[in-house]
This record gives structure tokens, C-alpha cells and sequence, in this order.
């Protein structure tokens, strides 16, 4: 994936809750690390169920869309696509840049 | 779960519409409440169900953002138990629900919910639902206002023509009673036990034909406004009130265990208040009229006489008839009592309040009958 695809437009009148949302989201990766360590699927698919709402109110598609796949993820139990979507959510927190039009 | 930040921010205290958001993920509420802020809109945020319902019972919004899955009770649970509050009932709640989840729209729907939001929110959706359902709400207050207040004026236009005939105290027990069935002024003519006061203001024909009508019924009605005072002042209903003359009951339309005292204690403050008027030095037309009372109780039939157009609320019988008869024997000045007066309040009163009389023969009565003059 090129670094531009990971580069989200937020509306100016957000720009006071970015900071506290960028570092939420570093908490949540976390928690998910923990909670696939403990096979918690069930808040594995809360976790995945809350991304999926907040991701795309702030304009942060890609958090909503691995946020249903964690939820499927958990709900189906699959592990390996749990593990996948966990480390692109990593790397995506990693490498995303915020710009505010 | 590691605990996330939750964005804080003032909350607006000039802003007249009050929203609640609910939510358990503390970025979605920030986002909300930013988003509704920005509308001048007052936010107030709770974390999960049972901080909803605390905020609610403390300060009632003006419209709630209900999620749907959090902590404690769920959204529904929320909706269901505000929308079935007697004093809630009406709030209008928004429940946030996922695009796909059909199933949470119909479970909403059970709930009561009056509106669906998705997630991931749209704010231009989110503004107009929340606008539209504040026009309805405003719509819907401004209603109430407007019946509260038509009932508040109703309700003291009602007063104000009973106190024409009642005491303010009374006419109010009354206004509490409109549409309570069986209340006194709903309920059909009844034999009820009363004490009545008859007073007859005496002289005013005399003082008519020497002077200026108007000074006179200038004159007759300060004084008929002195004797309603006393009346009131001891809760007694004005029953009819007829060119020099005046009916005043008691035990009627509400009960009154100490009627007879009432009766007595109103009469002896008419006689007062006359004498007061008397003595304050005002024109003399030539005589002073006098004034003349009979009491009297026992079983009168109460209700509304009259025809649909005119009707009155009075009392009919017996004590009626010799409390007037009472009076026209009564000297100026004077308050006659018949003996079952004498005998309610016999032990209640100072010594010498009442004082035997000769009996009185009375119109359409077989013997005498006991009569004793009340001290004034």
C-alpha cells in the first residue's frame, strides 16, 4: 500500500478531537493485541463493532472496515484473520497522516 | 478494555434545547456532542445505560442520542422504560444503530424510538434529524404552554365568578373539584343539613324616596359588601342576595363540623361591621338603615334552581323560611337564633352568647317556637 492511500481528509470543525481519537485508537490496538491473545472473542467483536461505528464519523474509512472485519473475525472465530487484520491496523496507525479541509 | 480518553469540553448553559448523548465510546460522543454544540445546542453526555437513566431523572433533556450495545442495559432497555415514564414519555430518542442492522431498527421501533440514526454517523443526517425532531419538540412545548395557560385562565375565570358567591378559599376547593364526579357543584339537588344566616337590611325604602337613587344603592351596596366580607371571613356561601336582603349558608356546599359557631360568629361581625360604617361619619341621607338577622338549621333541600339561563346555587326548606321570619321579628340591630342553634353550640360558646326569648309563633308553623337573641 502506498503511504498516500493512508492519508485522511477531516473536517476543520474536528480538529480539536483528533488528537485525543489518534491516541484512543493506539489504546485500542492494544486491547485487541490483548484480547486476541486471550481469545476474548467477544470483546474482540465489541471492539470491532465499536471501530466500525466511529471510524467513518471522523473520515477514517479504513478503521471502520477493519473494524467489520474484526467483528466477522470474532464472530466466525477465525484466528489467522483476526491476527491479519490486527497487524494491518498496526500498520495503518503507523503510517496515516491527518490533513484538514 | 484499556479505558479511552474522553474528549471534555464546557457545556453551553444559554442554549435553550438540552440534548443527551449516549454512548459508550467516548470518541463517538465527542464527536456528537461537538457536532451539536457547533448548533448551539446544549449537550450533556452519558457513558452507558444506568448514566443515562440517572441524568434523565435529574435533569429531563429535550432529546436523547441513544446507542444501541453498551455496558448495563442496552439501548433499548433505555428507550423502553423512557418512552413508558409517565413524565418521559414524550422525550424524543434517537436511537444510533448500524447501517446494516435491520433487526435493531425493528427492536427500536418496539422500543419506541421516534427516529434511527447509522453509524457511522453522516453529520448533515445527523443535524437534520436532530433539527426536525426539536421543531416538533418545540411545536409540541409551545402546545402545552398555550393549554396550561388557557387552563390557568380558565381555571381563574372560574374563580373569580365564584367568588361573586362564595368565599376565595372556597371557590378554590370548587375549581379543584370541576370534573370530579359527584363533586358539589357537579351533583344533583340534595337534602342536606344547614345553618343559614338571614339578614335584612332595613330603612332603604325611606331613604330611597327622599333621596338620589344612585347615593342610595351606592350606600345599600357598601354595605352589602360589608356583610360579604363577614361572611367570607368565616367561610359561609352567599345563597342569595335579593334587594335589602341577603342569604348566607353554612355546612354547605362542603361540610363544616363547627357550621352553627361559623353562623353565629358571621352574624355578630355583620352587626359589627354596620355599626362601624355608621359611626365613621359618613353623609347622612337622613336616617341610618338598620340591619336585622335570624339564624336557623336543619334540613334544606341544596342545589342549582333556576332555568338553564339563570341558575342559582341555593338552599330551600324549612330553616330557610323561619331564619326569615326570624329576622323580620328581630329588632334593629338585632340576631335571633332558633334552638337547634342554641343546642349545637351549647357548651361551645362563652356564657351568655345566647340568651332565651320569648317563643315566636311563625307563619305556617303549629305552636311557638324556642327562640333565643344572640349578644353583639
Amino acid at each position: 500500500m502506498s503511504k498516500d492511500s493512508y492519508t485522511v481528509t477531516v473536517p476543520k470543525d474536528l480538529a480539536d478531537l483528533i488528537p485525543t481519537f489518534m491516541s484512543n485508537r493506539k489504546k485500542e490496538l492494544e486491547t485487541l493485541r490483548s484480547a486476541l491473545k486471550a481469545l476474548d472473542l467477544e470483546q474482540l467483536r465489541q471492539l470491532g463493532h465499536r471501530m466500525k461505528g466511529v471510524g467513518n464519523s471522523y473520515g477514517f474509512e479504513k478503521v471502520s472496515l477493519l473494524g467489520k472485519q474484526i467483528e466477522d473475525g470474532a464472530r466466525s472465530g477465525d484466528r489467522l484473520a483476526l491476527e491479519a487484520c490486527i497487524a494491518d491496523y498496526d500498520d495503518y496507525l503507523a503510517r496515516v497522516s491527518v490533513v484538514y479541509g | 478494555m484499556a479505558e479511552l480518553v474522553a474528549e471534555q469540553k464546557p457545556l453551553r448553559s444559554d442554549a435553550a434545547f438540552r440534548v443527551l448523548v449516549v454512548d459508550d465510546d467516548p470518541d463517538m460522543t465527542a464527536f456528537l456532542a461537538s457536532l451539536l454544540r457547533k448548533q448551539g445546542i446544549e449537550v450533556e453526555t452519558a457513558g452507558d445505560g444506568n448514566a443515562a437513566l440517572a441524568r434523565v431523572a435529574e435533569s429531563p433533556p429535550d432529546l436523547v442520542l441513544l446507542d444501541v450495545m453498551m455496558p448495563g442495559p442496552s439501548g433499548f432497555e433505555i428507550c423502553k422504560k423512557l418512552k413508558s415514564g409517565h413524565a418521559t414519555a414524550l422525550m424524543p430518542i434517537v436511537l444510533v444503530t448500524a447501517l446494516e442492522d435491520k433487526e435493531s431498527r425493528v427492536k427500536g421501533i418496539e422500543a419506541g424510538a421516534d427516529d434511527f440514526l447509522s453509524k457511522p454517523v453522516n453529520p448533515p443526517e445527523l443535524l437534520a434529524r436532530v433539527q426536525t425532531l426539536r421543531r416538533l419538540h418545540e411545536t409540541r412545548r409551545e402546545l402545552d404552554s398555550r393549554r396550561q395557560l388557557a387552563q390557568l385562565q380558565r381555571k381563574e375565570a372560574i374563580r373569580k365568578a365564584f367568588s361573586r358567591y362564595i368565599s376565595p378559599r372556597l371557590a378554590d376547593r370548587i375549581i379543584q373539584d370541576v370534573g370530579v364526579e359527584g363533586g358539589p357543584f357537579n351533583a344533583g339537588a340534595q337534602r342536606s343539613n344547614v345553618v343559614v344566616v338571614f339578614v335584612e337590611l332595613r330603612g332603604f325604602a325611606d331613604l330611597i324616596e327622599r333621596n338620589d337613587a344612585a347615593d342610595v344603592v351606592a350606600m345599600l351596596n357598601e354595605r352589602f359588601a360589608a356583610l360579604t366580607e363577614a361572611a367570607y371571613h368565616y367561610d359561609g356561601t352567599v345563597l342569595n342576595m335579593t334587594g335589602d336582603s341577603m342569604l348566607v349558608g353554612f355546612n354547605v356546599p362542603f361540610l363544616q363540623s363547627d357550621a352553627a359557631s361559623r353562623a353565629l360568629s358571621t352574624a355578630q361581625e355583620m352587626v359589627g361591621r354596620l355599626r362601624s360604617l355608621a359611626s365613621r361619619g359618613e353623609r347622612n341621607f337622613g336616617a341610618l338603615p338598620s340591619l336585622a338577622v335570624g339564624i336557623c338549621m336543619g334540613e334544606a333541600v341544596i342545589g342549582n334552581v333556576g332555568s338553564p339561563h339563570y341558575l342559582n346555587y341555593t338552599a330551600i326548606g324549612e330553616p330557610v323560611d323561619t331564619a326569615a321570619q326570624l329576622a323580620r321579628l328581630a329588632g334593629a340591630n338585632e340576631v335571633l337564633a332558633c334552638g337547634r342553634v342554641h343546642e349545637a353550640v351549647r357548651g361551645l360558646l362563652p356564657a351568655g352568647t345566647l340568651a332565651p326569648r320569648a317563643g315566636a309563633a311563625l307563619q305556617g308553623r303549629p305552636g311557638a317556637i324556642q327562640v333565643f337573641t344572640v349578644r353583639v
